[in-house]
């Protein structure tokens, strides 16, 4: 608990410094505004930005969908062919660890500027490292379990349903907390660079128009949702995880 | 029935490495009489696990068959065999009651009706009060026990053992044997045990099979004519221990002169 | 079995290659460029014929990625020693930092164009601002895995804090530390390339929006190889010093 409070004492004296800064003029506020100033142009743009929030979060909810269902699903079938996931994997690391920005273009071309393009982006960036997570997953399933129910007789399916499955469980919680910042940061990217109609359209318009206190409301706003979808997702983690 | 329970003939098992293929058992024969005890022992990597793992059909000979009640065993039947590991391999994600339940779970039979068998099991064996603990909520001989409840649980029987107490300590695995013998005396299974322990080798069994070193064939069968329980002091069992040991300890000076 | 799976490999690799070469001819080629449009493409833009300057950004998007990535190596190990090292602070202040992380980081991408403008200066802190976390991770987690009884151990044989860390923990943290300025670098390069793409007025990827703008759309695939070859040629660099690290302190 203690730590909790030494917690909101250091954001609190951050935040006291910084509005002292600001107010004493050592930081220019027209690019560094006061916590003050940016609380109350959170109150103003706040009716303008809960729609496009809303759209974005919902966009990103699209692509996290398709890239949880496609992550797991492949990455199931994938992991349990060692062959497969031999021949594959520097594929899937590269889709993983390359800068996946350099594609947006050419989807921005092909697809429009709608919500299309940001769902397929999102998805592009979900989906890789929740499928890598559930090939690891499945590979590493503890080789004496699936010997036991050999054993006692499990069928393929019931490898599958009572062994493989909950066995992959963390690896596809952990998956899951990945996939939502990876489908929210695509999303985010899509709307920045092609100007769909969203929260990464607000931020650079704001940023474009110079106007700093409305441009901080609005990036505390996105972050604070995405904290709270994290914690969201600890919690239903938890819930299935009482065994650990 | 007439006739051995378990036959071993003549059968041979190499694995295949990157580099070559090792011979694991080379001819092994053996016989196992209906409710008999027999401890398979000898020198690491003999390839005692291969054995047990080839009667328990999980692994197929490369020569030679295993047969139990006279028929070709070709792959793993629950039905006739149950298995128990050195590693309890306890699904971590189910708590003890529903572990013991799990191979009656997957013949099908009804969630009420396999929690109440796995139930009736645990009590005897001191586990009633954890039946609704996960695994890692439990000790290493609490789990074991639920590892071989959960053998027990199917009703087979020949129950197969492979090193069941070597992770545990001297004690705990003393008590375990203790255990064991009582239950074995009341259920009259066919059990094959393997070890490295001749302590236990002794203690347990009604017939001990020595394997030599790698690859393994059969290098000597002792009889244990005691009754039970038996004393680790008694002449019988110490002149028995001397043979067993003179076996084994030219084997084992084998491996570790490699 | 090796083999076989890189034969594997290249045939998937062929058969992608070729596959999207037949589909991309059977619909537009302007917009699904096949591969014989981009190899000529490619050669042009090499030669330095469809952008001369092709060098002098190539060389903007490097320096960018240097200094963004020399800042996250040294803030990322100052402030990943003083949480791992004080377990206080590491207790209050690791998990600030791990709800950060929670954060889609691009969202700081617009507040960084602000505050430092159109030129190299917000390229190299937004990969400063990505590459730092996995080396502030890494510390702490190669921190934990140090063993307390191996410290004593030096200790009692009269080790001082600099040997205690140069023999003992050092060592023992090695591959997560090194696995972790890997991953760093790997990121910083991801910042500088997602932020000149989004705005900028030069660098590698200020050439591709520009070639995208102009519908160029070979020009744009050559320009997109060329980055993937730089950003695996510096991965390998990376990947080539971490053994090396590894063979020397290990």
């Amino acid at each position: 608990m203690t730590i909790r409070a030494l917690q909101a004492a250091s954001v609190g004296a951050a935040l006291l410094l910084w509005e002292g800064a600001a107010r004493a003029r050592l930081v220019d506020p027209l690019f560094v505004p006061a916590p003050t100033a940016v609380a109350a142009a959170l109150g103003q743009v706040l009716g303008e930005a809960l729609p496009a929030l809303g759209r974005t979060v919902a966009t990103a909810f699209v692509a996290y969908a398709l890239s949880v269902g496609l992550g797991v699903g492949l990455g199931l079938v994938i992991g349990a062919r060692r062959f497969l996931g031999d021949v594959l994997s520097p594929f899937l690391l590269a889709a993983y660890g390359l800068p996946k920005i350099l594609v947006l273009p050419w989807i921005v071309l092909i697809l429009g500027t709608g919500a299309t393009p940001a769902v397929v982006y999102g998805t592009l960036h979900g989906l890789f490292p929740v499928l890598l997570l559930v090939i690891g997953g499945v590979r590493d399933v503890d080789r004496s379990l699936i010997t036991t129910a050999r054993a006692f007789g499990a069928r393929p399916w019931q490898l599958y349903s009572r062994v493989i499955l909950p066995a992959i469980v963390p690896a596809v919680l952990a998956a899951m907390r990945l996939g939502i910042v990876f489908a929210l940061l695509g999303v985010l990217v899509v709307e920045m660079f092609a100007g769909v109609r969203g929260m990464g359209f607000e931020l650079s318009a704001f940023a474009n128009a110079f106007q700093a206190p409305e441009l901080f409301a609005l990036t505390l706003l996105v972050s604070a949702v995405a904290i709270a979808i994290g914690l969201v997702l600890d919690g239903l983690g938890e819930r299935l995880n009482r065994w650990r | 029935m007439a006739g051995p329970h378990i036959v071993v003939d003549g059968v041979s098992k190499r694995f295949e490495t990157s580099a070559d293929a090792v011979p694991a058992l080379s001819e092994v024969s053996l016989a196992v009489g209906r409710r008999e005890f027999c401890t398979v022992i000898g020198p690491s990597g003999c390839g005692k696990s291969t054995l047990l793992a080839m009667i328990g059909g999980l692994v197929l000979p490369d020569a030679g068959q295993v047969r139990i009640d006279g028929q070709p065993v070709e792959g793993p039947d629950p039905r006739r065999v149950a298995m128990v590991f050195q590693d309890p391999a306890l699904l971590p994600w189910r708590t003890a009651l529903d572990n013991v339940a799990f191979g009656l779970e997957l013949r099908g039979m009804s969630r009420p009706e396999r929690r109440r068998i796995a139930g009736d099991l645990l009590g005897p064996l001191g586990l009633r009060e954890f039946a609704e603990r996960y695994p890692r909520e439990l000790s290493g001989g609490m789990r074991q026990r639920v590892a071989i409840a959960r053998a027990l649980a199917i009703d087979s029987e020949i129950v197969l053992m492979d090193e069941p107490f070597g992770a545990l300590d001297e004690q705990t695995r003393l008590l375990m044997g203790e255990w064991l013998l009582s239950i074995w005396t009341r259920a009259r299974k066919t059990v094959v045990f393997v070890t490295h322990s001749l302590q236990e080798a002794l203690l347990l069994s009604t017939r001990v099979v020595a394997l030599t070193a790698r690859p393994g064939r059969v290098k000597s069968v002792l009889e244990v004519p005691l009754p039970y329980p038996r004393d680790l002091e008694s002449p019988g069992l110490a002149s028995l221990r001397a043979t067993l040991w003179g076996e084994i300890r030219e084997e084992s000076l084998k491996t570790m002169g490699r | 079995m090796i083999g076989r799976v890189l034969a594997a490999r290249a045939a998937l690799g062929l058969g992608v290659v070729l596959a999207w070469e037949v589909a991309a001819r059977a619909r537009d080629p302007l917009l699904y460029i096949p591969p014989s449009r981009v190899l000529p493409a490619l050669a042009r833009l090499l030669l330095l014929r469809s952008f001369p300057l092709l060098p002098e950004h190539v060389w903007l998007t490097l320096r960018e990625i240097l200094v963004a990535y020399a800042l996250a190596v040294g803030v990322g190990l100052a402030v990943g020693a003083v949480l791992g090292l004080r377990p206080t602070l590491g207790r209050v202040y690791a998990p600030l930092l791990g709800a950060l992380y929670a954060v889609p980081s691009v969202v700081w991408y617009p507040s960084l164009m602000l505050l430092f403008g159109l030129g190299a200066a917000s390229k190299i802190a937004f990969g400063f601002l990505l590459g730092v976390y996995p080396v502030v991770l890494a510390v702490l987690a190669g921190v934990r895995q140090v063993s307390r009884e191996l410290v004593t151990v030096a200790r009692a044989f009269g080790a001082g804090p600099g040997r205690v860390f140069r023999t003992v923990m050092l060592p023992s943290m090695l591959s997560t530390l090194t696995g972790g300025l890997r991953a760093g670098l790997a990121l910083t390069v991801v910042g500088v390339i997602v932020g000149e793409v989004l705005g900028s007025t030069a660098g590698l990827g200020y050439l591709i929006t520009y070639a995208y703008g102009l519908l160029r759309t070979a020009d744009y695939v050559a320009l997109v190889l060329v980055t993937l070859a730089i950003v695996l040629a510096i991965d390998a660099a990376a990947g080539l010093a971490e053994r090396r690290a590894r063979r020397r302190w290990a």
